[in-house]
């Protein structure tokens, strides 16, 4: 399959870190085109463009940037959610350490197209590296005039901060992430008002997530019908980077045009590990609900995954071959959901703990033939009655569990014990 | 306005008001934990969840405000019950269910919801429960006790101190599961509304140090009553068993003091249990020495005649040693006061100060409203003025004044910390005959020639009016002890030997009967004097001004 790397195009390249060598790479073109379009108009062009946001929900990203209220009554922020921390999600990182200026690029095409003057970049705590690169690159940026007083000499002000986390996988929830911006406990407001209207200190705010920002200056140098030629169709258009961990012979990260098939993308890195046969994966990260092997021609879009009852999500694929144990898998990610819950609303507090019990007595076998009824009926009292969104992910796994993997679950109550070679996930 | 329907009722309601306050107008209850109307919304309890038309999910009804027609909303749908059911499993899995030693048990958001609400049985029956040992019962102040285990971390709590109280000593710690409420390093709660966060924990994870283990809440008789502590006259419920008062709780009353009342309020109380108290009418024969000697019970028959022909025998001896005066208190009713007053008028009383203690300042914060100041450690200075007792107070207490009376009457044995003080009462002791009318049997009873029982607050019915000129009716809660008799039946009597009329006297009619005499009550009647207290008709009053000039009014009163 061929098809042109963009958003990765620089990687690989270690002058794309400065600023002249991003220059000479054909950088900033995008945001000297956007200055001198009107902001209105760059909004059409991502708009029309048809990209959708890259941090897990796909919500078109033109459309959102249009909510900013017009007016000059507020300030307006640009925050740009770098807090990957999704287990599996490891592809904003290869952005921002391998190419910042790109970053940097689509986070100013924002900012003028929705009058912010001000950009906070929420970086996982963790993330030291690639939050030195960053702040290097911004400050060449402010040394070039990129940043500043007048960017690229339009008399547009923009300053950017790098902002880090203290390592709470809910502050990448967006209102989750304001809070812990404005130095508060990260814990999720309540929605409505939307950020859009209320965000960073009561203020408009738009929240991209990384990859979404680093498309917008190909959008605007390219044009939005190029943009629009790649990918399955309307609503699922661009390049997408796949973050691709589990038992594959060559984990990492891949870009592929959104809407590569399962199978192709299987085949990119090198096929399963040993070539043991495929089981089942994790198409969008830990929230996603798991597919099982016969889903491996799916179209890794939005709306396909989606229909076949998953979701694209980050797009952090985790592929798991026959020996892995489904319960044990399930019962991990339960344990990092109800570790990352804030705490705050009942459902996602006491709900991810209980399964998470639950799930740990299943895998040492404790079970009870009850025990997947009471945890599909625990998951529909979270889904859809939590604060954020951080119930309904972690229901994901656990209703495809109970669902699509009833055998393991009964030969796990039968046998009294895991039938699975053991390994030590649950010492604590 | 936008209308609204709400299980099919419709109601109309101010643009903005949330489901929970809307669905009340209708009579539907929304169960709820964390919402509370004077604090901010967070919608986390998750209790409130309700089906609005056209919504894809359910809606937390604190969060969802009414702004436009034609919103649709249902609460008894199985979608809502179902939601409901498995918010109460979730609350009660980890909660202790240690009811039988729980201070709360009897008036607690999980007990009632859970039988509203709730299932029967458990399916949480292989996991452990979360505990947070060494949790249990943390102080967090001097007057309030934590225990973790019972918590829903609804935060109520944390917004009170922050948002009411604005101290901010609690907060949330750790996170998911493991969630807790405490107080930030080297902090305690020790704001002077404290114990107000016992009040809004719907659960029993912060009990009140006072009341704790004190009485099942199930055995506690409950009446509407006026805390005595300060001039504010916070509403509370006066709640006792048989008489032994366990507790005040503040009573909403968006005029005084909100949902609020302070901890000092809480506390006072335990005045009518610490002080001994009089119960019989009491005599103290010439010349007894204070010992006993000389001290005999009487009858109210005897002690009022008493009274009565020393006053008479007065009226002959010149100014120098016949002059008759009365010594009022903050702490009568309106009512008493009245009646003193009138006392006064038949004997010719110059003097009828009111002398109260001053404290520090007690401020209790109110919604819309500038906050509510007082000071003064009585409920009813200002009453009793407007009752025609009034004067400088100084020339008995700390003057030779009582020297030159005949008959001193003091109207209430513990009107302040002078009662209790030896110079003082050896100041008031030099009058030829010194009567008192109290409950307490304080050092001023113990010197008195007569002693009379009478009613405390929580013995009668009555009026005070507070700082901000608010007439606000108590009510008798119970039965006073041996012979103690309510200040008005005992006054009407007293009275009724001097002039026809004052026989059979209620708090009722005396209320009537001074309404009708003094302007500034007029057109106020004791039977449809409003719950929330009347505001009279005084001129500077606080409440008869524009807010900010109340403001002003208050800051120069303190």
């Amino acid at each position: 399959m061929a098809f042109e790397r963009v958003l990765t195009r620089n990687v690989g390249k270690p002058e794309a870190l400065t600023y002249k060598g991003y220059r000479q790479l054909g950088g900033y073109e995008g945001l000297a085109k956007a200055l001198k379009m009107e902001p209105d108009a760059v909004i059409d062009e991502v708009k029309r463009s048809g990209l959708r946001g890259r941090g897990g929900a796909g919500f078109s990203a033109g459309l959102k940037w249009s909510f900013i209220p017009k007016g000059k009554d507020k300030p307006k922020y640009l925050v740009c959610n770098a807090d990957e921390s999704e287990p599996g999600t490891f592809k904003d990182r290869l952005l921002m350490e391998y190419d910042p200026h790109q970053l940097i690029e689509g986070c100013a095409i924002c900012c003028w197209a929705v009058a912010a003057n001000t950009t906070y970049i929420y970086i996982r705590g963790e993330y030291t590296k690639s939050a030195d690169i960053l702040e290097r690159a911004i400050q060449e940026a402010y040394d070039a005039g990129v940043l500043g007083d007048s960017v690229m000499g339009s008399g547009f002000k923009l300053n950017m901060y790098v902002h880090r986390g203290a390592g709470a996988y809910i502050c990448g929830e967006e209102t989750g992430m304001l809070e812990s911006l404005e130095g508060k406990r990260g814990q999720p407001r309540v929605k409505p008002p939307f950020p859009a209207v209320i965000g960073a200190f009561g203020a408009p705010t738009v929240i991209n997530n990384v990859e979404t920002l680093c498309n917008v200056p190909h959008i605007i140098e390219r044009g939005a019908d190029w943009f629009k030629s790649i990918g399955t169709d309307e609503r699922n258009t661009g390049p997408k980077l796949y973050a691709i961990s589990g038992h594959v012979e060559r984990p990492g990260t891949y870009e592929y045009p959104i809407g590569v098939t399962f199978r192709e993308m299987l085949e990119g890195c090198g096929g399963m590990l040993k070539g043991r046969p495929l089981k089942a994966f994790i198409p969008g990260g830990a929230s996603a609900p798991i597919l099982k092997a016969d889903q491996i021609d799916i179209k890794m879009d939005f709306d396909t995954v989606a229909k076949a009852g998953s979701m694209l999500g980050s797009a952090a694929v985790i592929v798991m071959d026959d020996t892995t144990c489904m319960v044990r898998s399930v019962a991990r990610l339960a344990k990092f959901f109800n570790h990352e819950s804030c705490g705050q609303c009942t459902p996602c507090r006491e709900g991810t703990n209980w399964m998470e019990l639950m799930l740990k007595r299943i895998e040492h076998g404790e079970g009870t033939e009850r025990d997947g009824q009471i945890l599909l009926s625990i998951c529909s009292h979270i889904g859809g009655n939590s604060l954020c969104a951080l119930g309904d992910a972690a229901i994901g796994p656990v209703q495809s569990l109970v669902k699509g993997f009833q055998d393991e679950i009964d030969r796990h109550i039968k046998e009294k014990a895991c039938p699975f070679p053991h390994r030590r996930y649950f010492e604590n | 306005m936008p209308k609204v329907t709400i299980n099919g009722r419709t109601v109309e309601v101010e643009a903005g008001t949330n489901l929970v306050d809307a669905a009340i107008k209708v009579g539907v209850q929304v169960p709820h934990y964390c919402y509370h109307p004077r604090l901010s919304v967070v919608g986390q309890c998750r209790m409130c969840l309700v089906k609005i038309d056209g919504m894809p999910k359910l809606q937390a009804g604190c969060s969802t405000q009414v702004m436009k027609d034609g919103m649709v909303v249902h609460t008894d749908v199985p979608e809502v019950e179902e939601a409901q059911r498995g918010m109460m499993e979730f609350f009660l899995i980890n909660h202790p269910l240690d009811c039988p030693i729980c201070d709360q048990a009897g008036e607690c958001g999980l007990q009632d919801y859970s039988f509203k609400h709730g299932v029967a049985y458990s399916r949480f029956q292989y996991e452990d429960k979360r505990t947070y040992p060494g949790r249990e019962r943390i102080p967090l102040g001097a007057n309030v006790l934590l225990n973790m285990n019972r918590c829903i971390q609804c935060t109520r709590c944390i917004r009170f101190t922050q948002e009411i109280a604005g101290t901010g000593e609690l907060g949330f710690f750790n996170r998911g599961a493991r969630t807790e409420i405490g107080t930030f390093p080297g902090r305690e709660l020790s704001n002077p509304l404290a114990t107000c966060v016992v009040d809004v924990c719907p659960v029993g994870a912060l009990t009140s140090t006072r009341f704790r283990f004190a009485e099942r809440v199930w055995y506690l008789d409950k009446k509407p009553s006026i805390c005595t502590g300060c001039e504010v006259g916070c509403n509370i419920t006066m709640e006792h068993r048989r008489g032994d008062i366990k507790r005040y709780k503040p009573r909403f009353n968006v005029e005084v003091n909100d949902y609020w009342m302070c901890d000092y309020g809480r506390s006072t109380f335990e005045r009518y249990k610490l002080t001994p108290r009089l119960t019989a009418p009491r005599l103290r024969a010439a010349g007894a020495n204070g010992n006993g000697h000389g001290v005999t019970f009487t009858s109210w028959q005897n002690a009022l005649d008493t009274i009565h022909s020393r006053v008479q025998a007065a009226e002959g001896q010149g100014p120098e040693g016949g002059q008759i005066a009365i010594l009022g208190s903050g702490f009568l009713t309106c009512e008493e006061a009245y009646l003193f007053g009138k006392l006064a008028d038949g004997m010719g009383a110059a003097h009828r100060s009111v002398p109260v203690d001053l404290g520090p300042e007690w401020t209790i914060p109110r919604h819309q409203r500038p906050p509510i100041k007082g000071r003064e450690q009585a409920p009813n200075r200002r009453g009793a003025e407007l009752l025609g007792l009034s004067g400088p107070a100084e020339d008995l207490l700390q003057g030779d004044a009582a020297a030159r009376c005949a008959v001193l009457i003091v109207t209430d044995s513990d009107f302040g910390q002078a009662a209790y003080s030896a110079e003082a009462v050896a100041k008031l002791r030099q009058a030829k005959f010194l009567v008192v009318f109290g409950w307490a049997d304080s050092p001023l009873a113990q010197a008195a020639d007569v002693a009379l029982p009478v009613a405390h607050h929580g013995e009668k019915d009555g009026t005070f009016v507070n700082v901000e000129h608010r007439v606000q009716r108590f009510e008798r809660a119970f039965p006073p002890p041996g012979q103690t008799r309510t200040a008005v039946e005992a006054l009407g009597d007293l009275l009724s030997r001097f002039e026809e009329g004052w026989s059979n006297l209620t708090p009722g009619k005396v209320f009537d009967r001074l309404a009708g005499e003094i302007p500034a009550f007029a057109g106020l009647h004791w039977h449809d004097l409003p719950a929330t207290g009347a505001a009279l008709n005084v001129p500077g009053a606080a409440h008869n001004l524009s807010d900010q000039a109340a403001e002003a009014v208050s800051e120069a009163s303190s």
